[in-house]
């Protein structure tokens, strides 16, 4: 029994290497050959062609992408993508996607764009190519107003901190950890629960971005009276809407029409008309 | 505090999810029954080898846990095999196969609790297999699978709940949506939760009607 085993594990072994070995040779791009096969949206569609854009979104996110009663999306978001569809005569098909697996299903297709709330980072950039950012925020740290402990004395406390599992907060505690700081994270699916801990005294503070605070508060303002952003995190981060790399044609004139939509006074009436500006 | 008053809006958008839920349940049903006939048929009759084969079927669809089943096809079997299959396809597909091997042991029981000495008699007459099991076992194995059955109709309908992750948009993915957009957290899933309530209980209320229609009086007195 024992023999077999030694074989069949050399034999795996053996195979992986050379599995490897083959597949880095053959996968190993040449200079002048580009890396991406053209896709849908790779070039200029043809004369006369309706252009459909399927458009991935997470409904969790307020002010940017919110569900409405009658199942369609509304938001910050929803408004620019509508705005950028208008322009170009595009028909948009709204398809709601769960935030975990939102990246995969661009790259294989289910979905042509996203835009809610994604912010631009290095890891999502190997695989999904960003538009020009649209948007900024930094990631704050708010606690109970009651609480009347110091920012380094909480983090050090050995006490909760809720986060989005999976957001950029989530990150952010990651790395608050790594760096030695003293205090349990607690997961949650979304920013509104993650507050809610806060609320509950379940957690003692609560690590989100700008973006969702500062308009949360403005609607809700007896919560705005219970919590306080103890300070922020970091650098600014950007929000833009994501492409497949090979889908040149769509990112380019989704990058005019932001800037044109950017350059344009309208652009802060959008902003405040959900909070933001 | 948001106001309740926000969710009553909302209700027509989370009921309208009962549709994509009772298609999951159904569509999971029925390819599960028919897997899970088959399977327990070959179980109970088949030859050593297929059995050994079946077996590592029905291990691996009880020994893996749903979301790691539906990325695994969507992502990864269906495309390789060139099927294009919507999130909806794959759910009933994925939900069907791993029902179809948790019935196979429900079929499985209920054809083994058939008297076996009716299986020996229907041999002495000289039947063959085919009319052995559709005219002797099936007939009271399928009458004794039904309390049983109707328990997997209400754990597969709480199971569906784990198709949001394909975006399939039932009751929970919707009840999420409405969560954050109404900034309630208990009210939507406690609706939820009644609505889930309603249906198994609705399911097993039907299921219950059919045992009793198909029921043969003294037919399984003689099994307790």
């Amino acid at each position: 029994m024992g023999k077999i085993l030694a074989f069949l594990l050399l034999g795996i072994v053996i195979g992986l290497a050379a599995g490897y070995l083959l597949v880095s040779s053959v996968t190993a791009p040449s200079q002048n050959k580009c890396l991406y096969e053209a896709g849908k949206f790779s070039g200029v569609p043809k004369k006369g062609e309706q252009v459909v854009v399927v458009y991935g979104f997470d409904a969790n996110y307020p002010p940017f992408t919110v569900m409405q009663p009658n199942g369609t999306p509304i938001g910050f978001d929803v408004d620019v993508v509508n705005m950028i569809a208008k322009k170009y005569g595009w028909k948009i098909i709204y398809k709601p996607w769960d935030w975990s697996t939102i990246v995969t299903a661009l790259e294989k297709g289910d979905l042509d764009i996203i835009a809610s709330g994604m912010t631009i980072t290095s890891a999502r950039s190997q695989k999904i190519w960003f538009s020009i950012p649209y948007y900024s925020y930094v990631h704050q740290i708010v606690a109970r107003r009651n609480d009347t402990r110091s920012l380094s004395k909480i983090l050090n406390s050995g006490d909760y901190i809720a986060v989005q599992s999976g957001s950029t907060a989530d990150e952010w505690a990651d790395r608050l950890l790594k760096a030695g700081y003293k205090f349990k994270k607690l997961g949650l699916g979304s920013y509104t629960s993650a507050l809610k801990a806060l609320l509950d005294g379940r957690a003692s503070a609560f690590i989100t971005d700008s973006a969702f605070l500062g308009p949360y508060l403005k609607k809700n303002p007896d919560i705005e009276n219970k919590v306080k952003v103890l300070g922020n995190l970091g650098a600014p981060y950007n929000y833009a809407i994501a492409t497949r790399p090979q889908d040149k044609w769509l990112r380019d004139k989704i990058n005019a029409a932001l800037e044109e939509l950017m350059d344009n006074p309208k652009w802060n009436e959008l902003l405040k008309k959900w909070g933001l500006g | 505090m948001p106001s309740i008053y926000s969710f009553f809006r909302y209700i027509p958008f989370v009921v309208e999810g009962t549709l994509w839920t009772i298609s999951l349940v159904l569509g999971g049903l029925v390819i599960g029954f028919f897997i899970g006939l088959s399977l327990a048929l070959v179980q109970s009759f088949g030859g050593e080898r297929l059995k050994k084969m079946l077996n590592i079927y029905i291990w691996f669809f009880r020994g893996t846990p749903l979301l790691v089943l539906l990325s695994l096809f969507y992502w990864a079997v269906f495309p390789s095999l060139g099927l294009e299959l919507s999130p909806l396809e794959t759910s009933i597909a994925v939900l069907g196969m791993r029902s179809g091997a948790y019935q196979s042991q429900i079929f499985k029981d209920s054809i083994n609790s058939v008297d076996y000495g009716q299986i020996l008699a229907a041999r002495s007459i000289g039947m063959s297999n085919r009319k052995l099991i559709s005219y002797i076992v099936l007939p009271q194995a399928l009458r004794i699978s039904i309390p049983a059955w109707s328990n997997e109709y209400a754990v597969i309908l709480k199971d569906s709940a784990i198709c949001f992750a394909l975006g399939v948009m039932e009751i929970l993915t919707r009840v999420r949506y409405v969560s954050t957009a109404t900034g309630l957290a208990l009210l939507p899933y406690l609706f939820a939760g009644v609505l889930f309530f309603i249906l198994t209980f609705a399911g097993t209320g039907v299921m219950d009607f059919v045992y009793r229609r198909a029921k043969i009086p003294g037919m399984l007195e003689g099994l307790r």
